[in-house]
């Protein structure tokens, strides 16, 4: 098992639009990929859009992440890099 | 009457009402299951899933293709709702635990949901549960067994109580020419897909849906918010000149007249279709060389019947003066099948295949002699064309032609000035492609109808869901029609004008430049996005695509080629990051 805490970076947070690549991105790998809310909110299967969406996570959110399988370090690293990256949209300056 | 709402999407419209259904909340109930029923009533479920998905998919690459991919992400959302798995197993848990019928499952499950969301303190976030409601409400449309048939062959209003963003996408982008509902709050993405559009849209009109009916006549003017249902004449007249005068200030100084050159210079011409007078106005607003396709038989719904040489001489020559030099091409009135008929017509069993069009016009051959002489009139006071409807062979342009010359006869003998006509024929039946080059050297012009060319080609119902993806107007078939279509005008030296709904969506109009169309005609409010687009590509590279899908095995594979080589070579107008990742098991 792996985790690791990263925090939503992007402007609009965990939306619909982000929210879908995460469980795109999540379900792509065996592993279990679990996201929690760091200030003890919600628990979120990352396979499951309406799960992720529940987290309600805004921008500036910390979020646990805990990875467990065959490809948890793949699955940790992409899961993680997508987040980090602000899922790619445009950052406001 | 009248109704004054919310403009939320500028311009004008008016035409016939489509009112679309979109399913209600209040009544579902539960029904008690034998406990024999309850593995039927869980594939009951998942057939409904599965049907909803497909659904989605189509609307999904709908909007790529048309609004370039920029809102295609919210379908995407909701398409993973449909595979969540912890919702689905909910659901049919529920089903099985309570006994209970798989609408009255999906109720609880998704009012759960709801309410959690409802819970939510930031607003975009919490903005979302318009598509868990738009998502439920598919799977209720789904279970409920109604086709949601969307027989959008013409141009329409659309009315609604509240329009999701889905059935917004879900209908046939080019023939919606306006939209109006009820509600007032309904989600920022249907505005958006609005705007995109460049369709007017009013919201917040009151019981506008439980009086509109399928078909009614209808004025939505997005300026003032006002929406007319069954104008008067006079009403569409004050309209038509009020708007008229409205826009003669904003279009000066506009860009819109200049010619269309695509990046490396080569020329397009962009025609209006239209069938009501008011939108006239928007012919020139956005500067249409001519009148690419008249839809005549609207003439039909405007007076209740049959109009007189009279009444369509006067509208043919309305349509020539507005054409001004580049003309207006007029489609014989395309009646029979399911469109409108002279009163007379009992219903047939395939009426796709029936009576209808040219076919209809020769079986009623007086109707069509006054057709005839109107527009040999009208002629003798501007440009005017005529297209023959679902041409098959030269027989039946030959029989049109000898039509036109003994009506021209007798107009000459009592001594009535009859202009000149040049005659096309609408290239929709398959059977015409493949004799397109013979058609080509009897024929003024073609017409490329690519709307029905589809659902003949590929033997596809349009208003049927459950074929629904089947419909692929990227079909390699498809593509190679319209590359013989139009190697054969250009062999017989006439243009080719293509004039069907793929002509209006940017992405399509690309390949279309790339298999040689230069002559494209859609509604006016279609063309600033298709100019915007073909001004930015070139020729060249629409012609390289275009070569990439004719070899393409299936419409799955020219579409993925298009998608990527479009956000590949273009990523200002379809941008790379919406361009969805190769598909996989779908």
């Amino acid at each position: 098992m792996l985790d690791k805490q990263v925090m939503i970076v992007n402007r609009l947070g965990l939306h619909a639009r982000a929210a879908a690549k995460l469980v795109r991105t999540a379900s792509a790998y065996h592993s279990s990929v679990r996201l929690e809310r760091v200030d003890g909110g919600a628990v979120a299967d990352a396979k499951s859009i309406l799960s992720v969406l529940l987290l309600a996570a805004s921008r500036g959110t910390q979020l646990h992440l805990t990875v467990e399988g065959a490809d948890e370090r793949e699955a940790l690293g992409a899961v993680c890099d997508l987040i980090e990256a602000g899922f790619g949209e445009e950052q406001e300056a | 009457m009248r109704w004054r709402g919310v403009s939320v999407s500028e311009g004008v419209a008016a035409g016939r009402v489509l009112r679309i259904h979109t399913g209600g909340r209040g009544n579902i109930y539960r029904a008690a299951l034998a406990p024999e029923d309850i593995k039927r009533e869980v594939r009951r479920f998942q057939a409904a899933v599965r049907l909803a998905r497909r659904q989605l998919l189509a609307i999904k690459r709908r909007a790529e293709m048309a609004l370039g991919g920029e809102h295609a992400y919210i379908f995407d959302a909701q398409l993973l709702m449909l595979e969540d798995r912890k919702w689905l197993e909910e659901v049919e848990t529920y089903i099985r635990e309570e006994r209970a019928n798989a609408e009255w499952a999906v109720k609880v499950a998704s009012d759960k949901l709801l309410a959690v969301y409802a819970e939510i303190k930031d607003d975009y976030l919490r903005e979302r549960s318009s598509d868990i409601e738009d998502v439920m409400r598919r799977l209720l449309v789904a279970l409920s067994g109604e086709g949601q048939s969307r027989r959008l062959t013409e141009d329409a209003i659309i009315v609604a109580e509240a329009l999701l963003p889905s059935s917004a996408v879900e209908l046939d982008f080019s023939h919606v020419r306006a939209i109006a509902s009820d509600a007032g709050g309904w989600t920022s993405h249907t505005a958006i897909i609005a705007r995109g559009l460049g369709i007017p849209a009013i919201v917040g009109l009151r019981e506008l849906y439980r009086h509109a009916r399928t078909g009614d006549e209808i004025v939505i003017d997005a300026g003032s918010g006002e929406v007319v249902l069954h104008p008067t004449g006079a009403t569409l007249e004050h309209f038509t000149t009020k708007r008229m005068r409205q826009h003669i200030t904003a279009v000066a100084g506009d860009d819109v007249r200049a010619p269309l050159l695509t990046a490396d210079g080569v020329e397009i011409t962009l025609g209006a279709n239209v069938e009501l007078p008011p939108e006239y106005e928007g012919v020139r607003r956005y500067g249409a060389r001519g009148i690419g396709l008249f839809r005549s038989e609207f003439l039909f719904s405007q007076r209740n019947g049959a109009p007189t040489e009279e009444e369509q001489c006067t509208a043919y020559a309305e349509i020539a003066a507005l054409g001004g030099v580049d003309g207006a091409k007029v489609r014989l009135f395309d009646l029979g099948g399911d469109k409108q008929t002279a009163g007379d017509h009992e219903s047939e069993r395939n009426p796709a295949l029936g009576l209808r069009a040219i076919r209809y016009s020769f079986q009623h051959e007086s109707l069509l002699r006054t057709q005839v002489r109107a527009l040999l009139r009208a002629a003798a006071t501007g440009r005017l064309d005529v297209v023959l409807p679902m041409i098959s062979d030269v027989s039946e342009v030959r029989r049109a032609r000898r039509i036109v010359a003994e009506e021209r006869a007798r107009l000459e003998e009592e001594g009535k000035a009859a202009g000149e006509l040049k005659v096309g024929a609408m290239i929709e039946v398959p059977a015409a492609v493949l004799v397109a080059d013979q058609l080509a050297r009897e024929v003024d012009f073609f017409s490329l109808g690519t709307n029905d060319l589809v659902q003949y080609l590929l033997a596809v119902d349009r208003g049927n869901d459950e074929v629904a993806g089947w419909f692929r107007t990227l079909h390699p078939a498809v593509l190679q029609s319209i590359k013989r279509t139009i190697e054969a005008a250009n062999g017989a030296g006439i243009p080719a004008v293509v004039c069907g709904e793929m002509a209006a969506t940017p992405a399509y109009a690309v390949v279309l430049v790339g298999l040689g169309a230069r002559s494209l005609s859609m509604a006016a409010s279609s063309m600033p996005r298709v100019r915007r687009t073909l001004a930015q590509v070139d020729a060249q590279s629409a012609s390289e695509i275009a070569h990439l899908c004719l070899g393409a095995a299936t419409a799955d594979d020219a579409e993925e080629v298009v998608r990527v080589e479009l956000g590949r070579r273009w990523p200002q107008l379809f941008p790379p990051e919406n361009l969805p990742a190769p598909k996989s098991g779908e």
